[in-house]
């Protein structure tokens, strides 16, 4: 069976905005999604190994790293709408066979996240109040499960978006009639692993940077021995995830790509490929030297170059997704009817927002005072 | 059948996003109307210097992050995400008609995340003004975002104009918008008054505060009463008329509308005759009978808005079957075995002696087998009838609904079965496909439970 045949056909309503609008938006949300997101992955999981080392510092950073996860994770989680609502209309055509192949893998993500976000707030309730609460301490590590299983839930349903040759095999296997059953999973693709461990490691990049950037900015009235150990011990949980980068990445790119693939992000697009692949050197080496402590110009430096990084490996992703999907249909090739009105409206409503918000931030910013611990 | 059908044994797949969905409004309703609550009252404290009031309201900010910043939101993203397995046709054509407006609603989806985050975790830090500034941003933010995925609901049981006029505007302003969103906004402001209710008659020990808190949170809850009533009145006067025969046509509904109607009336005359005209009533008990009135009010309202949609899941848009109207000749003269993706590729997988030339040969799939043809019945009911029933148990199960059925009757359901109900989706395959549906359903059939005496004078 050609697998292009199991694509949907066009919507007769056509993108209601030119593609390159709607992907780039898709990218912009992606990139802001993922910071919080590696936090709650290799973040949390990092945090509850951290409360349970003897010293006094590593407990701190755990911690601090646990109390300020529920803001982060609200704040994620509406980020991650942008990335899925505009796949969602710009991919539609695979996005939505992969994921009613593996639906209920897809639909347990619902209850994992209600599970996981409440046994975060758990698991820093008890850390506020002082109390040992090993019960609650369980719960965190349920938590951390819950979001690895998420992760992998997204995986699943992201590589089998693209990887449409695996679709009649999944289909008669977990089918009734023709009717998925939702069972399917894409555990077979080469590609699930090197990508995830790749994400991962990036993950502890991220976790590393937010660490320094809580050091430098948000945790100024803590002692200087403190945000020290914490810009030594960033250092080191960046270098492993540099180090892990570089060869998950690699398994990734040069083990897994299809040829198609390989031969534009390794040709005309090389330079594309080679930033992504060496930009978390950028944040490495910015908290590098802030090795005698995180200063509040520097760790926001950190923060922002990590952000670049983020945006660069989105892109790349981007579009290894298009290569891979160009085997089967041309994602740009559909009528384009501009919305335009409400397209400026939303445009307008995102700068009065931001706005909105960086008000909001900067008045509880101005009165901000460092809390001891 | 553009989509793979995902089949849930028991449920049905629709079937899941209403459990999501009510789950859901339960607590969005009072992630607006709380909204509202805490920047009112908590204005009011500051200007009557009530600082124990204050201090319950803080108190009260964290149980609202705890239910409304956590599960709210994840539920209410988990409708989106349930829509587009359990109806990918019909999510397909909201997100390209209404993108902007759910990105819309995003922006303030960050803006409620933000200031409430602000408003809770910076309190008896922020200046005084700053602090009602942020709780009104988020009751603000909040109620727009209520304003618009009303907007797209409402567009799914009326998009009036629209399909003469294809504009985000005309679709956005549907004819079921207004009364949704004063039906909503009601139903905001009555269930925020039971949540404060409920978590003051537990947290509150002060009887003068209790009292204080029952008085003040009485008349927006009477106002949202009205609301409710005045917006479900327009929103039945706004129904389509195959919508409003529908209410009147399926005794379910009808029960469910009674009770809707009673429950509302209950609250109403608890809230007048108990904390507005006596307060001092609230106790644990009676805050939980309240919630759990509200709670039912809302549950029965929600059913009934996505029940009364048939034979549609967008009117005049998308049939329930997950078929553009648009399509159904082609559909009739081609066949959904051959113009669905999937059905089509069932064939070529499984019968690929009938693909002549890559078009499935209707004529022989009645050459079949008894037993091939069947199971092409079955894939026929998958994607034309699995949305709205289940073959042998659970809901809407066709072995309990068909008992008793003569094959005539299951006949005449395959081929007309708008005939049979006016709210089911018209048959939109061909002559041949509906044969092959007969054959299944026939499989399903079973004799009838009650033996009638024979009439007298001998058999018909």
């Amino acid at each position: 069976m050609n697998p292009a045949d199991l694509v949907a056909p066009a919507s007769p309503l056509g993108f209601p905005a030119p593609y390159w609008f709607l992907v780039l938006l898709k990218v912009a949300g992606f990139t802001l999604h993922m910071g919080p997101m590696h936090l709650w992955t290799a973040g949390l999981l990092v945090a509850l190994l951290l409360t349970r080392r003897p010293d006094a510092h590593a407990r701190l950073l755990g911690e601090r790293l646990i109390a300020q996860l529920p803001v982060v994770i609200a704040l994620g989680i509406n980020f991650g709408i942008v990335p899925l609502l505009f796949l969602q209309v710009a991919y539609y055509r695979v996005f939505y066979p992969a994921t009613v192949l593996a639906a209920w893998s897809w639909f347990a993500v619902i209850p994992l996240l209600v599970l996981a976000y409440y046994g975060v707030y758990l698991c820093a309730g008890d850390l506020r109040q002082a109390r040992s609460g090993g019960l609650r301490r369980l719960v965190g590590w349920v938590a951390a499960a819950a979001f690895l299983a998420i992760g992998l839930a997204f995986v699943n349903g992201m590589t089998l978006m693209t990887r449409l040759e695996a679709w009649p095999d999944l289909w008669r296997a977990t089918s009734r009639a023709g009717a998925p059953l939702g069972t399917a999973l894409n555990l077979s693709d080469p590609r699930l692993l090197p990508r995830g461990l790749m994400m991962l490691a990036l993950a502890l990049v991220t976790t590393a940077a937010y660490a320094v950037v809580d050091a430098g900015l948000f945790a100024r009235g803590l002692p200087a021995a403190y945000r020290r150990w914490v810009a030594g011990f960033a250092l080191r949980l960046a270098t492993i995830g540099v180090v892990g980068f570089a060869i998950f990445g690699s398994w990734y790119a040069f083990a897994t790509w299809s040829a198609e693939a390989r031969g534009v992000m390794l040709g005309r697009l090389a330079p594309l490929t080679a930033a992504t692949a060496a930009a978390p050197a950028l944040p490495w080496l910015l908290i590098a030297r802030q090795r005698r402590g995180p200063t509040p110009g520097a760790a926001l430096a950190t923060g922002l170059a990590q952000l670049g990084v983020l945006a660069l490996n989105a892109t790349s992703r981007q579009v290894v997704q298009n290569l891979e999907l160009a085997r089967f249909l041309d994602v740009a090739a559909e009528p384009v009817r501009t919305q335009w009105s409400p397209l400026v409206v939303f445009l307008l409503l995102l700068a009065g927002g931001m706005g909105v918000i960086l008000w909001m931030v900067g008045r509880a910013r101005s009165i901000l005072r460092p809390v001891p611990h | 059948m553009h989509y793979p059908w995902w089949h849930v044994p028991f449920l049905t797949a629709p079937m899941l996003i209403a459990i999501v969905a009510v789950l859901h409004v339960l607590v969005a309703h009072y992630a607006v109307g709380g909204g509202l609550f805490l920047a009112a009252e908590t204005t009011y404290a500051y200007r009557s210097h009530n600082l124990r009031y204050l201090d319950y309201l803080r108190q009260h900010a964290w149980f609202f992050i705890l239910l409304t910043v956590v599960y709210g939101a994840i539920t209410g993203a988990g409708i989106w995400w349930t829509i587009g397995l359990a109806s990918p046709l019909a999510t397909e054509s909201l997100i390209h008609i209404f993108v902007f407006g759910w990105a819309m609603e995003y922006v303030f989806f960050v803006l409620e995340i933000v200031s409430a985050f602000i408003f809770y975790y910076f309190w008896g830090r922020l200046p005084t003004r700053t602090h009602q500034t942020t709780g009104w941003i988020y009751a603000v933010s909040a109620w727009i975002s209520l304003v618009l995925i009303t907007g797209i609901t409402g567009f799914m049981l009326n998009p009036g104009a629209w399909p003469q006029r294809q504009s985000f505007w005309v679709g956005f302003f549907n004819p079921q918008f207004l009364p949704q969103v004063a039906a909503r906004t009601g139903g905001a402001f009555l269930l925020a008054a039971l949540y404060v209710y409920l978590h003051a008659a537990f947290k509150v020990k002060d009887p003068a505060l209790l009292r204080l808190i029952e008085q003040r949170s009485a008349r927006p809850a009477l106002l949202g009463s009205i609301l409710v009533i005045l917006g479900g009145a327009g929103w039945y006067l706004f129904l389509p008329a195959s919508a409003r025969a529908a209410l009147a046509a399926a005794s379910v509904l009808n029960v469910l509308m009674v009770w809707l109607f009673a429950i509302t009336v209950a609250v109403f005359a608890m809230l007048y005759l108990g904390p507005y005209r006596h307060p001092g009533w609230l106790s644990p008990g009676f805050a939980l009978l309240f919630l759990g009135l509200g709670l039912a009010a809302v549950t029965t309202g929600e059913y009934v808005r996505e029940a009364v949609r048939k034979p549609f899941i967008i009117y005049n848009l998308v049939l329930g079957n997950q078929i553009l109207p648009a399509q159904m000749p082609r559909l009739r003269a081609a066949g959904i075995l051959q113009e669905g993706v999937w059905p089509r590729a069932f064939v070529a997988t499984h019968y690929p002696h009938l693909l002549r030339q890559g078009r499935v040969d209707q004529k022989g799939l009645l050459g079949l087998p008894q037993a091939d043809q069947v199971l092409l019945g079955e894939v026929l009911f998958m994607h034309a009838c699995n949305d709205c029933h289940t073959s042998s148990s659970g809901f809407s199960a066709l072995r309990n609904l068909m008992r008793g059925w003569t094959p005539e009757m299951v006949r005449t359901v395959t081929e007309h079965p708008e005939r049979v109900h006016f709210f089911m989706p018209p048959w939109t395959g061909t002559k041949a496909e509906s044969r092959l549906l007969e054959q299944y359903l026939r499989t399903l059939v079973l004799p009838s439970p009650v033996e009638l005496p024979e009439p007298m004078g001998g058999r018909r």
